[in-house]
This record gives structure tokens, sequence and C-alpha cells, in this order.
């Protein structure tokens, strides 16, 4: 044992090895076992009775994309508010409690403006 | 001789921050090789985000090795740029897209430098 | 605690941001959003003003530079000089656009409040004194110009050109960023004055390769902005496929921005390490000059050959400080070679905003930018073929217009500084003053002398008016154009600018 950090590791590793040869077992001696009779009816889908239709790839709505958008930017700015949340008690502590909360305010209120922007311009609305 | 990667302390194991650098480095060469190759706009948009992605793991390898904090602000600025960025890039591709059905930039080839 | 009035042109420039958007929104006619940018443009002149005559004022008790947030962000005579130059051109660029998007039904409220957006970074851009807000500041600046390059959105070559200005123009920035990452790697800084302290004799330690990458990549990053050979291509097809009014401030605006960066950055931040890039910016200057002109000469099309123009345009704004560094010219000497640089590009927003006016308003008429359908201009638009004619020898630099004070001063301080290399380059530019007078004197004798050719519907032509805001632009830069050129000692308060910035060098 080289030390308690690999140590740990080697329990892992250990772990690892025993279910794959499980796992692995298992799927060899099925394939030993079981008989083997391939036919064409057998390969089709069953479950609900029709053929599929058309490609595997299929176009999505545009309207997606810009939820998406949206989504990412307004996702992204939040990363603003963690580190304003960290610090405003020290804050407040020095007597400045005031001026970093109407500082987020503006920030939100820009955000919300943003938003605003995008019902009025008819984008959230799913027809 | 072979160069310290990484050392086991008390911590567990930490590795050398010059290594996140090379790492660094590394994403960047490929993000930029992705760039220049590809020709799909959405790949070339995962290569810039693998530029910019690089550019942040310096950042924070630099303030592990300085104890600094100055580096980690400048990610979440980073990160923010970087969205906006894709924000924008994918607008324009939707743009494009409606008017040719395609997002190869080998198919734009109408305007000649 | 924060000096509101130190930061009142940002705060005001946001404020008309928004309220743009919120016009935007509301009921009523479009054009009321450019009404309330340019007001807004206009109340952001009033803080500029009074920050920049503050000594003569009685309320105002605070003079020289002003340092806020650490020293990154600083207020003084250069950023304010700068910050006038922004507000100023955007205010024409505004006017250029106004009939452009009515007359061809494009979206109006949308790209004021992205124009506007872009001008803010300026604004902060020319105060920026670390890396991280100098980074902010550029995106914001390029940003919504990718929007608004494409913003001919039915048209091929407007979105082909909005999607490689997008590529090119982030992978510029990632350069740039890595540079900058690796800057404060080794220097532990993100503040120009911490950088420049902390990178002394780094050169001769351990970390110089990553050091000299870094400073190599952000330099690099910059050209890409500006536009400097040999990272110019995408500039013509940019160009071209751009609405007109949005070109011009592509050109201008977004343009010094890039300059404005690339000069703090050099000097400020890797003031200790001339040698470094002092050879890269000679040779930048003298191939950008050199290769955009000779590109220029085979255009036919009147935007790309602005496009190659103000390539070579950029090649001049650099000579001074290419033959500055050259001459290992240091201290309060670089005064004449910052002072050349912001006179040339107060001039050329001047002269380069009123050409592309001129563009727009024939293209308008014409509806083709090709040199050879501008022929016998002057027959049916007098006035026009005049303005060209004025904007394109001002950019040739013929006295007595101003572009001739420009390309004066810019000779005057590579002389001043007396070397061998700084010579060699007051050749080079010389030599391309020459051939740049050619190609502009081209479509102006084309305009003047040749025959109308067939097919331009000359009656129909004659009873078209401008639009009246783009009337008010090109008066605006008319005569600008013509009074810099008659009274140059108009911009001597340029000096004062250049002074304070040579004075941090």
């Amino acid at each position: 044992m080289p030390n308690q950090y690999f140590g740990d590791y080697i329990t892992v590793l250990v772990f690892m090895a025993v279910g794959a040869i499980i796992v692995g077992g298992a799927v060899v001696a099925a394939s030993l076992l079981a008989p083997n009779h391939p036919n064409k009816t057998k390969s089709e889908i069953y479950e609900c009775g029709i053929n599929p239709v058309g490609g595997g790839w299929s176009q999505s709505h545009i309207r997606y994309y810009i939820f998406a958008l949206l989504f990412l930017i307004f996702d992204v700015e939040a990363i603003f508010i963690f580190p304003w949340a960290l610090k405003v008690e020290s804050f407040a502590e020095a007597g400045m409690g005031g001026f970093i909360f109407v500082e987020m305010v503006i920030f939100i209120v820009i955000l919300l403006l943003g938003l605003v922007y995008a019902i009025r311009k008819g984008v959230l609305r799913w027809e | 001789m072979i160069p310290l990667i990484a050392q086991v302390s008390a911590d567990g194991l930490q590795v050398e921050p010059g290594w996140y650098m090379a790492l660094a480095a590394v994403l960047f060469a490929i993000g930029a090789t992705g760039l220049l190759l590809r020709r799909n706009a959405l790949v070339m948009f995962m290569s810039i985000e693998l530029m910019l992605n690089a550019v942040n793991l310096t950042f924070v390898a630099v303030d592990s090795g300085l104890g600094s904090l100055e580096g980690q602000i400048s990610v979440l600025f980073v990160m923010v740029v970087a969205a906006a960025e894709v924000t924008v890039g994918l607008a324009i591709i939707v743009a494009v897209f409606r008017k040719r059905a395609t997002a190869s930039v080998d198919e734009l080839s109408g305007l000649k430098g | 605690m924060i000096d509101y009035h130190a930061l009142a042109p940002e705060l005001i420039l946001a404020g008309t941001v928004m309220a743009v958007l919120i016009v935007d929104m509301l009921p009523v006619r479009k054009h009321w959003t450019a009404v309330v940018g340019l007001l807004g443009l206009f109340a952001t002149v009033v803080p500029i003003l009074t920050l920049g005559f503050c000594e003569s004022l009685d309320f105002c008790d605070y003079s020289g530079s002003r340092e806020m947030f650490g020293g990154s962000y600083v207020i003084d005579a250069f950023s304010l000089a700068l910050k006038g130059l922004f507000i100023g051109s955007a205010f024409v660029a505004v006017l250029l656009s106004v009939g452009y998007l009515e007359s061809n039904r494009f979206w109006q409220g949308e790209f004021y409040f992205l124009m506007l957006a872009s001008v803010l970074g300026a604004l902060v851009m020319a105060s920026s004194r670390d890396l991280v807000t100098m980074f902010v500041g550029l995106e914001l600046v390029t940003g919504p110009t990718f929007l608004m390059a494409g913003w001919r959105k039915g048209e091929a070559r407007s979105n082909e050109a909005a999607l490689k200005f997008f590529i090119i123009g982030v992978l510029s920035a990632a350069v740039l960023l890595f540079g900058m990452s690796l800057v404060y790697g080794v220097t532990g800084e993100l503040t120009f004055t911490g950088i420049r302290a902390g990178s002394v004799g780094v050169l001769d330690g351990d970390l110089s390769g990553l050091f000299i990458i870094g400073v190599l990549f952000t330099i690099l990053g910059f050209a890409f902005k500006v536009s400097a050979v040999p990272f110019h291509f995408w500039t013509p097809d940019t160009y071209e496929g751009a609405p007109t009014p949005v070109t011009a401030y592509l050109s201008v605006i977004s343009k010094t921005a890039g300059f404005v960066g690339l000069l703090a950055i050099c000097y400020l931040a890797f003031g200790e390490v001339t040698t470094l890039w002092g050879t890269g910016l000679w040779v930048l200057a003298a191939l950008s000059m050199t290769v955009g002109n000779l590109i220029a000469l085979r255009q036919t099309n009147v935007v790309r050959l602005l496009g190659y123009s103000s390539i070579a345009q950029g090649g001049f704004i650099l000579v001074p400080f290419g033959a500055a560094i050259a001459a290992d010219v240091t201290g309060s000497d670089l005064e004449e070679a910052f002072f050349a640089t912001v006179t040339y590009l107060v001039i050329y927003a001047f002269m380069n905003l009123g050409a592309f006016g001129v563009v727009i308003a024939v293209g308008n008429r014409l509806r083709s930018a090709e040199i050879k359908d501008w022929a016998g201009l002057f027959s049916y638009a007098p006035g026009l073929a005049t303005m060209l004619g004025l904007f394109f020898f001002s950019l040739a630099g013929i006295p007595p217009l101003a572009g001739w004070f420009a390309k004066f001063v810019m000779f005057r301080s590579v002389l001043a500084s007396g070397s061998g290399w700084a010579g060699a380059l007051a050749v080079v530019a010389a030599v391309n003053s020459v051939i740049a007078f050619y190609y502009y004197s081209k479509v102006v004798v084309s305009a003047f002398m040749e025959k109308v050719p067939d097919g331009v519907p000359v009656a129909e032509i004659r009873e078209q008016r401008t639009a009246p805001s783009l009337q008010f632009a090109l008066v605006l830069t008319t005569i600008g154009v013509v009074v810099i050129g008659f009274y140059p000692t108009l911009i001597s308060g340029l000096a004062e600018a250049a002074k304070t910035f040579a004075s941090g060098f």
C-alpha cells in the first residue's frame, strides 16, 4: 500500500473489476447457453405494430432556439448575483447596505427590462 | 528526468499549476485548429467555447498558484461574455439557415476577399 | 465613494440605451427611437465638457486625472478627448442610419439600441486601464456590430458578412484573451500600471517565453480589430455585405476604439518591453499602408474601395508610433506622436463618415455602388458630386482640406523623431500618399468628367431629395473637413490630451 490516498482508489478499482467480471460472465454464459435461430420477422419492431417512417433526424422548430437563447443569457447573467450575495453582509456591516442593495436592484431591473422586451415582442408566445 | 506533474500531500493529490497552464494551451490549440479546419458553423462555435474555456483554466490555475482572486473574478466576466457571444452567433446562424438551409461555411462564398 | 461626476458620460449613455429600448416597446412611431438616441448622445456631451473644463467651473473642485476602482478606470484629458470623438462620430452615424433604415423598412428600434450599446463600450475602453475592463469594453463594442452587419436579414450577402465578421471577431477575442491570461499569469497583475511594474526584467527570467507569447497574442488580437495587414482579410467582405451606415460605423468608431485599446495596452502596460512589439508596429504600419493602397487601386466598387482605403488609413494612424518606437523616443517626447495620432483619428472620423454619407446618398438613388455607374454624377447631382470630391480629396490629403493637416502632423512627428528607421517609414508613407491620391482622384474624375452611362434614369434622380437627417450629417462633416482644414488651431486642444497620456508613459 503506497499511502492512504491511493489506497482509497484501489478499493474502487477492485470493485469495478469484480463488477465487470460478473456482468461480462453473465453475457458470455448467456450467448453460450441460449439457442440462436435468427430470422427476418424476429428483428422487426413489434411494440406498436407500425413500421417507422422517415429518418432518425427530425428538424425542431426554430422557436426552440429562441427560447434556448433567452434561457442561456438570463441563466449566465445570474452568475453576477452570487459574488454579490457573498459580500452583502460585510458591506452592510460597513454601513453601505443601502448602496449595495440599490446596485443589485439596478442590475435586476436591467435584466427585467430585457425580459419585458422579449414578452412585448411576442417571443415568449407559444402558438 | 521526468518533470514533476503532481505530488501527494495531506489534502490529497496536488497537481502543479504549470501543468494546468500546459493543458490550457493544448485546449486552446485544439480549439483554434477546430475553428480553422471544421466547416460546420455549430462545430466552429464549440471550438470557440473550447478556446475561451482554456483561457478560464489559465486564469484559475494562475490564481491557485498565486493565491489571488483577481483571475477568478475575470473568469466570471469571460463566461458571461462568452455566453453573450454565443447568443449573438446563434442568432446569426438562424438567420443564415432561414435563407440558405445550410450551416456549412463553405457554402457562403458570395463575397470574395 | 464613487465619483459620479466622472462616470456621468457612461451613466447617461447607459440610461439612453435603456430609454431607446423602452421607446421601442411603446406604441409610437419608430423614428422616435432615433430621436431619443440623438438627444441622449447630446446629453452625454455635457458631462464630458464639464469634466474637460473642470478648472474654470465653480462647482467642480477637482482637477487633473481621476483614478477610480484602484486605478482600473481613469478619467483624464486623453480619455475625455476620445470620448468626445466617439460621441460626435456616433451622432453622425445615427444620422446616417435614419433615412437608410426608414426607406428600406428595416427594424429600427433595436438598431439604435445596439449602436448606442456599442458606443457605450467605446467610452468604457477609452477610460479602462486594466485587462478585464478593456476586454469587456471591447466585447461591448464588437458584440452588437456582429448583429448590425447582418441587418439586411433577407439578403444572403449581409448574412454572410455577419457570419464571417462574427467568426473572425470571436477568434480574435479568444486570442486576445489568451494573451491577457498569460500576461496575468506572469505578472500576477491585471491593472496596466501593475503589469508595467511587474514586467521589469521579466524578459531575463524563467517565464520570459510565456510573457512573450502573452504580449504577442494580445497585440495580435488588437491587430485583427483594427484590421491591420496581414489580419485584414475580413474587412472588405464585411464592409461590402453590411448595410452602408454600419460600414461607416465599423470603419470609424469600432476601428478607433481598437486603436485606443492597442495604444493604451502597448504604452501603459507593455511600456517596459518595447523591444517585443516596437518592430511589430513598424511592420504593421508599413504593410497596412502599402497592401491596403495597392489592392484599393484595383477596386471597382466604391464601398470596397473605401474598405481598403480605411485599411491604408489605419496604417497611417500607426505611423507615428512605429516611427517613435523605431527611434527609441520615450517619455514626454512621445507627446508629438500621441498628438499626431489623436489628431489623425479625429480628422479621419470626419472625412470617412462624410465619404460614407455621400455613398449612402448616391447609392439610394442609383441602387449601385459601382464606380462606372457613378460616371457623370456631377451633371445630374452637382451637390453630392462636390461633396464626394471634398471628402475624397481630404482622404487623399490635399490642402487646404482637413486631411492635409492630419498628414502634416503625422509627417512632422515622424521627422521630429529623426532616425533612419523612422525616415524609412516616412518614405513609405509618402509613396503611399501618392498611390492613394491616384485611386481617390480616379473616382472623382469619373464623377466630374465622364459621360453618364446609359440606363441611368437622370430625370428621375434629379427629382429625388436626400433625407433631411442625411443632409444634416453631410453638412456637419463638410463643415468639419473644411473648417479644420483652414483653422487647424481649433483642435490644438488635443495637444493637452496627448501630454497627459505621454506623461503616463
